[in-house]
């Protein structure tokens, strides 16, 4: 079982490192990408700044904790473009019958699809995230707690786009749907929870995942409590599970377009 | 002109039939308004104070406004497909075709938006009536004068991503550049009006893109006066210009460096 799982994850591991080579083909392209996404998710601070500007606290946040949010979000969201950018076009594989060449080779079929893509700017959103908290609230118990959740926020983003995604299998009308639903992941996580109330608050915790890939993991760096840490372990680990399942099961629905391809 | 008409008269047909498509992708744009509106309630409190001499709801208007331009005007033609046909050398076939490339690429994008945009708005305009209520002060003459300042606003940062898309040319890929330009636009023009900026940077603020593209149509609907609508106009008029010159300049010296693979 254990050499399954080694064997699995070096396939993964070679498949986003031959990505990554890819695109450093063109290396003024692939660094001007990593850097103009640093710059553009550090664009962002001013609106902060305005906005603490007008109120010292938003949501019962300063600043420190607000970055907090958006280096979490960052790079999450820039470890699940790194390792599963494909999660997130899952629909035109689908609807466009291309998942013939993953159908055949002798490895997790989910796996294979979701690393088949990188995006280099995923790299940028990384970084910044990894800069925002050494710039603003550095601690190595939070820096490691960060990397943790960096890890879990990047499963449950790629495990919800790839539950979405797979709506596909059965209505081909579900790719605007899906894409809207992961996008407003990614919204919602950049925003503190504090200015949220009522049915917003219990969307954000029940509906979309950003509550337990976001949220409550910026809770436990500012104060850190165990039972929370494990909820988002396992969250992370059920919502995977789930979006195996609904993947597996739509893709007996699955036709070929026949389309002639070779993965290189 | 008439080969231009032809095009936008296609675009337009063409679009007509994924109209509840673009109004599915109106989701979007709910769930931004929908923290918007819950951020703004919160900055507010209440107090009912003024924030930069605006009261709670022409901000929550000022921002949905400027939210659909950025919404309806989100089309890959000027971005994506410029900027990929020059890559992949798609752009060769399509240079000595009876039309200039630039024009037909900014006629297709004047095609897709005049879908968009009234969709959106009518899906917003609803929306905002619901969740925020109506504009106190709000005259019916002020939308018909600002029709004008919207559209050359939407034209405006059209052919500022179509000469962005065209910087392809030199450095293959631009998208980069469109990141910096939309978060421009998005960060200093449409989460806040140019008012709530600190007072020196507002006339610098004043020089971008922002104040024509976003700004003016934005400001013009929430507190219309006439002073502002003749400045803006003109601004836009500058700008435009300005914009097309700009565009013309990078496509011509562009294409002297085209270089096509055979196959």
């Amino acid at each position: 079982m254990s050499t399954v799982v080694k064997n699995q994850l070096r396939v993964c591991l070679l498949s986003v490192k031959y990505n990554i080579m890819r695109a450093m083909v063109n290396r003024v392209a692939f660094l001007m990408n990593i850097l103009f996404m640093i710059l553009n998710n550090a664009s962002f601070i001013i609106q902060w700044l305005i906005l603490l500007g007008l109120k010292p606290e938003i949501g019962g946040y300063t600043l420190r904790e607000i970055m907090l949010f958006w280096g979490l979000a960052a790079s999450s969201y820039g470890l699940a473009n790194i390792f599963f950018a494909r999660a997130f076009s899952l629909p035109n594989l689908i609807i466009s019958g291309k998942l013939d060449s993953f159908l055949v080779q002798p490895k997790s079929v989910l796996l294979s699809v979701i690393t088949s893509a990188t995006a280099s700017s995923a790299i940028g959103d990384f970084l910044y995230g990894l800069a925002i908290i050494c710039a603003f609230c550095f601690s190595v118990q939070r820096l490691l707690l960060f990397l943790l959740f960096a890890v879990t926020g990047a499963v449950i983003i790629t495990a919800f786009a790839v539950l979405m995604g797979s709506l596909s299998f059965w209505f081909v009308k579900a790719e605007v749907f899906g894409s809207n639903m992961v996008n407003s992941t990614i919204n919602f996580s950049t925003y503190p929870d504090g200015i949220f109330d009522g049915a917003a608050r219990f969307l954000l915790y029940q509906v979309i995942p950003v509550g337990m890939a976001i949220y409550r993991p910026v809770h436990v760096m500012i104060s850190f409590d165990l039972t929370e840490l494990l909820m988002v372990l396992g969250y992370a680990v059920l919502l995977s599970a789930a979006a195996a399942f609904l993947f597996y099961r739509g893709l007996r629905r699955y036709s070929s377009s026949n389309l002639m391809e070779a993965r290189i | 002109m008439r080969k231009y008409m032809v095009v936008y008269r296609s675009v337009v047909m063409e679009h007509l039939q994924y109209g509840a498509q673009i109004a599915v992708g109106f989701i979007s744009y709910f769930i931004i308004i929908f923290i918007q509106i819950y951020l703004w309630n919160y900055m507010y409190g209440e107090s009912g104070a003024l924030i930069a001499g605006y009261t709670k709801q022409q901000m929550i208007w000022y921002v949905m406004i400027t939210e659909i331009i950025w919404f309806g005007t989100r089309t890959t033609t000027v971005t994506k497909q410029a900027a990929g046909d020059i890559k992949n050398g798609n752009i060769a076939y399509m240079i000595n075709k009876p039309y200039h490339y630039a024009l037909y690429i900014l006629t297709k994008y004047t095609g897709e938006w005049s879908i968009r945009l009234p969709i959106y708005a009518a899906l917003a305009g609803c929306m905002g009536m619901l969740m925020v209520g109506g504009l106190s002060g709000f005259r019916p003459a002020a939308l018909i004068a600002a029709l004008p300042v919207m559209i050359l606003g939407v034209t405006i940062n059209g052919v500022f991503k179509l000469s962005i898309s065209l910087i392809s040319f030199w450095t293959e890929d631009s998208n980069p550049f469109q990141w910096l330009y939309d978060k421009l636009l998005l960060v200093i023009g449409t989460i806040f009006p140019l008012e709530v900026f600190p007072v020196p940077l507002q006339p610098l603020f004043k020089m971008t893109p922002i104040y024509t593209v976003c700004y003016g149509p934005a400001k013009l609907l929430v507190d219309f006066s006439r002073e502002k609508y003749i400045e803006i106009l003109l601004a836009q008029a500058l700008y435009l210009a300005c914009g097309l010159g700009v565009l013309f300049l990078l496509y011509n010296r562009g294409v002297k460096k085209l270089y096509v693979n055979g196959g």
